[in-house]
């Protein structure tokens, strides 16, 4: 107890940034894929897809996060398999962005006018025509800001994974004040490193809205 | 609902689980010598039984003794990383071979796990500014106590249901040693070394010891059914008890000798 803040709790900081950001990779490229796989079977002609997608969406949407990841490590190794901290948060976090991003995602396809369906419909081209040229490359402009939203939101999120014995940048925040009992300098650096790794994320939106933005057509119904 | 209680429901639920499953035991002595590793439970975020020193490298009692079974036992030591709330669920489903992180034995929990004998013991007071007048519990009335949300003297001081007391739970001793020195709260109910802690961090509101509040044994916890493991530890504590060396490992980090009925 005691002591002051020097460079290795710093180093031990910075560890903690580097998992956080690790974490944040992982829940975003594993929810990224699960996601579109998601979205796509919310607007499927098959109605059986529809439903057990709506339910997965509902019944993850409705569970806390905490309670997710919980239940991923301490759950899965009650029933005799065994899980790493980062396998049982990865794949928990995964679930967790998959159905939000599902959602979102959805939505910005079915917001992509009725005429241009119905355009590529009497162009002959295919259902899986029509997804790639017509549909998704206009879906994805309108997904750009929502989708980033969450994604700031999940960097954040990530510190929960502390409850699994995960260290990230939250948790190592935590052990390092209770060693030195200086909570006003070490949330404040913690405040800073989760800005540092926000903000850029936001930028980056802000760009790809406006270099998709150009050229861009109105699109409203006749 | 809280995090908290969240938690504590699907803690709840997995309990049941577990209950449920035969468990494939091997015996986990046998496991643990044959791995020549013991992986042990500690919150590394609860001085001082466990903390980082300045080289942020795990220090405290709990971490002293655990490295001091390790050595004797001659394994290699890991720590699980665990927050209070998580520390039995690690030994339930097998992350951890035992639990040893200011373990208050309480019949709740030995309903879930067993418990070893007792190896320190943990006294929690109820402390308050120096310049505030309180003798007894009367005192207290309308005035905010602080404690850990979750730790053995949150639940005491909620279960004194007729003392009228309010309680304000932070979510660790840092976080309620903050709102002490910042005068959220003027008093708190902690270990003795914690209420000290406060005065060293805002000499302008020194804080002592004002009643007694309860002694807690602290044993090592494991796995329900695990007779030869716990026959090992129980022996072990036994030899370092009467050797000394346990209570030194007490005296370094919390400045007082563990009790007397307890070293005779």
């Amino acid at each position: 107890m005691g002591g002051h803040l020097n460079i290795n709790h710093l180093m031990f900081l910075g560890q903690g940034a580097l998992w956080t950001i690790g974490l944040s990779v992982i829940a975003l490229i594993g929810g990224g894929i699960v996601g579109f796989v998601i979205a796509l079977a919310r607007i499927s002609p098959l109605k059986s897809v529809r439903i057990a997608s709506a339910v997965y969406v509902q019944l993850i949407q409705g569970t806390p996060l905490l309670v997710i990841l919980f239940l991923g490590y301490f759950g899965l190794a009650a029933i005799g398999l065994k899980v790493s901290p980062l396998a049982a948060a990865g794949a928990s976090l995964t679930l967790y962005v998959a159905a939000y991003l599902g959602e979102i995602w959805r939505g910005c396809i079915q917001s992509v006018p009725k005429p241009q369906w119905e355009a590529a419909e009497g162009l002959a081209l295919s259902r899986t025509q029509r997804m790639l040229k017509v549909i998704l490359p206009q879906a994805i402009r309108i997904a750009t800001p929502p989708t980033v939203g969450f994604m700031v939101q999940i960097v954040k999120n990530t510190s929960l994974a502390s409850v699994v014995g995960f260290v990230e940048l939250m948790r190592s925040g935590q052990i390092v004040n209770n060693s030195l009992f200086e909570p006003f300098a070490i949330y404040a650096i913690i405040a800073v490193i989760y800005f540092a790794m926000c903000y850029p994320l936001s930028l980056f939106s802000q760009r790809l809205e406006r270099r998709m933005g150009r050229g861009r057509s109105n699109l409203a119904p006749a | 609902m809280t995090n908290k209680t969240l938690l504590g429901t699907a803690a709840a639920l997995l309990g049941l689980v577990i209950l449920s499953a035969t468990p494939a035991s091997a015996d986990l002595l046998d496991d643990v010598m044959k791995a020549k590793k013991i992986r042990i439970s500690t919150d590394l975020a609860i001085p001082p039984s466990g903390m980082m020193d300045s080289s942020m490298k795990p220090t405290g009692s709990d971490v002293e003794v655990a490295q001091l079974l390790a050595k004797d036992w001659g394994l290699e030591l890991e720590f699980i990383q665990t927050t209070g709330a998580t520390r039995i669920p690690n030994v339930l489903t097998g992350k951890a071979d035992i639990i040893i992180s200011t373990l208050s034995v309480t019949p709740e929990r030995a309903k879930v796990i067993d418990f070893t004998k007792r190896y320190a013991t943990l006294q929690s007071d109820v402390g308050c500014l120096k310049s505030m007048n309180v003798k007894d519990w009367p005192d207290l009335k309308g005035k905010s106590i602080g404690v850990s949300r979750g730790t053995t003297q949150d639940t005491t001081l909620s279960n004194m249901k007729d003392k009228e007391l309010t309680i304000a739970r932070y979510d660790d001793d840092a976080t309620e040693v903050t709102a002490a020195v910042s005068g959220q709260v003027d008093c708190v109910g902690t270990s003795a070394t914690i209420i000290n802690q406060i005065g060293v961090k805002n000499p302008a509101r020194i804080f002592e010891s004002k009643i007694p509040l309860a002694t807690f044994d602290l044993a090592i916890g494991l796995k329900k059914g695990e007779q030869r493991l716990m026959d090992k530890l129980n022996g072990w504590i036994t030899e370092n008890v009467k050797n000394g060396k346990l209570n030194a490992i007490y005296k370094k980090f919390h400045g007082v000798e563990l009790p007397p009925d307890m070293r005779s």
